[in-house]
């Protein structure tokens, strides 16, 4: 299954991109950290490595590393509010548990 | 689930690790925070959408202060206990606050430091305290937008400020609970905000009329350092100037002519400021006068009539910092705007006319220099690791001592880039002499008693020696922020005189901790578990970074030091572990003393891996 | 027991102590050394390697600020050689020399007295005298660096009057 990102993450990459001067798209991945066990990267790229895979969504070329692939098929990355803090979102389906501040999780 | 942000590649950084960090513009009319998220820097709007916090405070006999646009709507219903433009207050003594006191409807009452101290029903308070509750309201909208604590900020102040004037804006931030990385000036942020810092080679003139404060300024960037080359201007002389004129029009047109109450004052002054600011787009507006009936018309040319002579006196500092900077215009390459006054068209045909060029004025003048803040304070908290920027800055104004007869001896001319330090040797003129008192003064008048007045030193602890056998050497240091710090020693005997800081309109290190005391106390969210907190960032901020160090340069220990630090992150590590943030705080401070030469090996250390490398450099084709 | 920085000013910036320095070349090595010290560079570090850094690059600064200003490098590279310039007490000076400072001195207070563009115009020309006075002297200096320490003292001391001079002249400009 392919990585995807909604209409508004898209929207809101490509400003990020243009503001930043550069890039060649967005890196997702996962590390193993934090008290669940696991995190999200979340970076610009701006170059792919050779092994990456690439996906392209609503515009924007999205970098995965094959490892962190397994944990992340099939997630949507979204973008929005909560209360007035705002930022992006991953609905990732492989997720089982995670850790009270929600930045790392467990699969 | 948490919001996450786009990092710089290979910078995601580790969870509960993210270094928050933010921009403050603390103004004399609003204020503004700003952060850098996902590689672009923007402001924080609060829950109703507003960037802008004016920088009103009320108070109150029973409940907390409040800040911003609900205590501006209270200023003409309340005025003795709201209180605006404080920067204008900020360092300053009585006697200059008499000075411009006839615009002010406050109430003070003299402290036995000369710092000013406004009454109000919810207690005396000083510039120092107003500022920090405007500084609080701005932290906690940036920690609700960023879901952490702010680890550090960095705070613009006007490059013209004076020593006594920063130390006030870092003591606010002190007891507002914010690590201020840097105090950085307004015109540099607004360079950086501008991006000037990715051109090539080039001079670019800052022209700031803000609220309360005008600044000009020349800085030069080379390789990517920008050095701010001369600047100048009026740290009473802005927008607020132009709605008193707009103001005292509109009373020589009133029937009767009765002095008006403060009440009165501050109703005029906000009509003025409104039409002002309408006629940016509109040539003309009715003014109605409330409780008159009266209503005038004011027209852009009116307009014009009435503040040409306040632009006009921006323009003598204007030819000063070309002239100290050694410059000639065409040798400016760009001009840059700040300051919500320069949103008139007037301000903007002046300052064209006068540097020959039109200004650059893309980002908005109010928020422009919060946006250079932020992207400072992203790269200065780490989050940045290559970036080339490197700021440096001037001391504005010249720093003396002190002489017999009153003559000042200036020791620091202005416009010396900091941080600089300079001794100088005081000899005991009376047998077994064991005290000197220097009295240290800024400006560029001859006489002490034209210049302001910094600080009274008191040295102490000097060994008795007959008259003229006891030789002090004084080192005065001025820090990245521009503040000043003095150290002593006697030279005969090598000992480390006691240095005695009487701030002439300061506040003194325990003023500060019984304020930082009583706004605790005063708070009404969880004092004890917010303080808990905050030690808890502090020291790991000081165990990420010794560790660092310690990985970094092993081989820089001496035998028997790493054991003794080792020791005491263990301290602080358990102590972190534990609730209590005085012992928190204590065990920062033996960490901090332990590892004193170790720091000092490594940044020297440092400094010879750089020469070695230009030297290597050097043979290179 | 802390390790010190080169104490030489030449040597902090790597370069050989002489009176010609290429002052583009200075500046450079300035920035690179100040990027390293910065106390921006240690804003994420602890108190006491804040502390140092600010005392580390102060001492760059003071080091560029000498180097840089041809007057100062002259004084520094003499102090280098155990010869100080600063002594109040010693007034031995070529009579001619303090003769035509006296007829210059003269000039500026008779200037002082005229008004407007002619007050100005008066006072560049005396500026331009002064500078290129300055910068024959500077030359001398150089020379005499090479084989004549004694004159090389003399002339910083001639110099560090005219400096004082152009000094004053460029304050009664401003007051223009």
């Amino acid at each position: 299954m392919p990585i995807t990102l909604t209409e508004v993450a898209a929207e809101r990459v490509q400003r990020f991109l243009k503001g930043r001067g550069k890039g060649e798209g967005l890196r997702l991945g996962v590390r193993s950290t934090g008290c669940s066990g696991k995190a999200y990267v979340l970076e610009f790229v701006d170059q792919a490595n050779p092994e990456d895979l690439v996906f392209e969504s609503q515009g924007v070329r999205v970098f995965v590393d094959p490892k962190s692939l397994v944990y992340l098929d099939g997630t949507e990355l979204d973008y929005g509010k909560e209360g007035l803090n705002e930022g992006f979102r991953f609905n990732n389906p492989n997720v089982k548990g995670q850790c009270g501040c929600g930045e790392s999780f467990s699969v | 689930m948490a919001l996450l942000q786009i990092s710089e590649p290979g910078r995601s950084d580790v969870p509960h690790e993210r270094r928050l960090a933010a921009g403050i513009d603390l103004g004399t009319t609003n204020s503004l925070i700003a952060t850098v998220r996902s590689g672009i820097a923007e402001t924080l709007p609060d829950a109703a959408g507003n960037h802008l916090l004016p920088s009103v405070v009320r108070y109150f006999p029973d409940r907390p202060p409040v800040v911003g646009i609900e205590a501006i709507e209270a200023a003409v219903v309340d005025p003795l206990n709201t209180i605006a433009s404080v920067k204008r207050l900020m360092g300053r003594g009585i006697a200059d606050i008499q000075r411009i006191g006839n615009r002010l409807p406050y109430e003070f009452d003299e402290g036995d430091t000369g710092v000013p101290r406004i009454r109000t029903s919810g207690g005396v308070r000083t510039p120092v305290e107003v500022s920090a509750d405007i500084l609080r309201v701005l932290k906690d909208r940036a920690e609700a937008a960023l879901g952490g604590l702010l680890t550090g900020v960095v705070i613009t102040v006007p490059a013209y400020f004076d020593d006594a004037q920063r130390q006030a804006t870092k003591d606010a931030a002190r007891l507002a609970g914010l690590k201020v990385f840097r105090l950085l000036n307004e015109p540099t942020a607004a360079a950086v905000a501008y991006g000037l810092d990715r051109k090539t080679e080039s001079v670019f003139v800052v022209y700031d009329l803000g609220g309360g404060t005008f600044d000009v300024s020349v800085l030069r960037l080379t390789q990517g350092v920008f050095e701010v080359m001369a600047t100048a201007g009026d740290s009473a002389l802005g927008g607020d100037d132009m709605d008193a004129t707009i103001a005292r029009w509109l009373l020589e047109g009133r029937a009767g002519s009765v002095d008006p109450g403060p009440g009165e004052v501050r109703g005029l002054l906000r009509v003025a400021r409104q039409a002002r600011e309408r006629l940016t787009l509109e040539e003309a507006v009715e003014i109605r006068l409330e409780g008159t009936g009266v209503t005038r018309t004011l027209t852009r040319h009116e307009l014009n009539t009435l503040i040409d002579p306040l632009i006009e006196r921006t323009l003598g500092p204007c030819r000063r910092v070309l002239r100290d900077a050694g410059l000639v215009l065409p040798q400016i390459a760009e001009v840059v705007v700040v300051g919500g006054a320069t949103r008139m068209p007037r301000v903007r045909e002046k300052v064209a006319e006068f540097f020959g060029r039109p200004p650059l004025t893309d980002i908005d003048p109010d928020r422009v220099v919060a946006i250079g803040a932020a992207l400072q304070a992203d790269v200065l908290a780490g989050n940045k690791p290559d970036a080339e920027m490197l700021l440096l800055d001037v001391i504005p104004l010249s720093l003396g001592i002190e002489m017999m007869g009153g003559l000042v001896e200036r020791l620091i001319p202005r416009n010396s880039t900091i941080p600089v330090a300079k001794a100088q040797e005081f000899t005991t003129f009376k047998d077994g002499q064991v005290a000197m008192a220097i009295h240290v003064v800024q400006g560029e008048r001859e006489l002490a008693s034209d210049c302001r007045s910094l600080a009274r030193f008191e040295l102490r602890g000097i060994p008795p020696l007959p008259a003229g056998a006891g030789r002090v050497r004084v080192t005065f240091q001025v820090d990245a922020d521009g503040l000043l710090s003095v150290s002593a020693r006697e030279l005969t005997t090598g000992i480390e005189s006691q240095v005695v800081v009487k701030p002439s309109y300061g506040l003194t290190d325990d003023e500060i901790e019984r304020m930082l005391r009583e706004s605790l106390e005063f708070a009404h969210e969880d004092v004890a578990a917010r303080t808990l907190r905050e030690q808890q960032v502090a020291a790991d901020r000081l165990l990420q970074a010794v560790a660092a160090a310690l990985v970094a340069d092993l081989d820089l220990l001496v035998p028997g030091e790493r054991e003794t630090i080792e020791h005491a992150m263990g301290a602080l590590t358990q102590a972190r572990a534990q609730t209590d943030p005085e012992a928190i705080r204590k065990a920062i401070a033996v960490l901090d003393r332990v590892t004193q030469g170790f720091a000092a090996r490594r940044m020297d250390a440092g400094v010879r891996r750089a020469v070695a490398g230009r030297h290597v450099e050097e043979f290179e084709p | 027991m802390s390790v010190k920085l080169p104490d030489d000013y030449f040597a902090l910036f790597n370069l050989q102590p002489v009176f010609d320095v290429n002052l583009t070349d200075l500046a450079t090595r300035y920035r690179a050394l100040q990027r390293d010290v910065h106390p921006d560079r240690f804003a994420n570090c602890s108190d006491a390697e804040r502390r140092h850094a600010v005392q580390r690059a102060a001492e760059v600064n003071d080091a560029f600020q000498t180097l840089k200003d041809p007057l100062r490098r002259a004084r520094y590279l003499l102090a280098l050689k155990g010869i100080e310039t600063d002594d109040e007490t010693d007034t031995v000076m070529d009579p001619e020399f303090l003769m035509r400072q006296m007829d210059l001195r003269e000039e500026l207070e008779q200037v002082r007295t005229q008004q407007g563009r002619d007050r100005a115009n008066a006072l560049d020309h005396l500026r331009r005298d002064l500078v290129s006075q300055f910068d024959d002297k500077m030359n001398t200096f150089r020379n005499a660096f090479i084989d004549d320490l004694a004159r090389a003292r003399v002339v910083v001391r001639e110099l560090q009057f005219l400096r004082k001079f152009l000094d004053e002249i460029g304050c009664a400009l401003e007051d223009t």
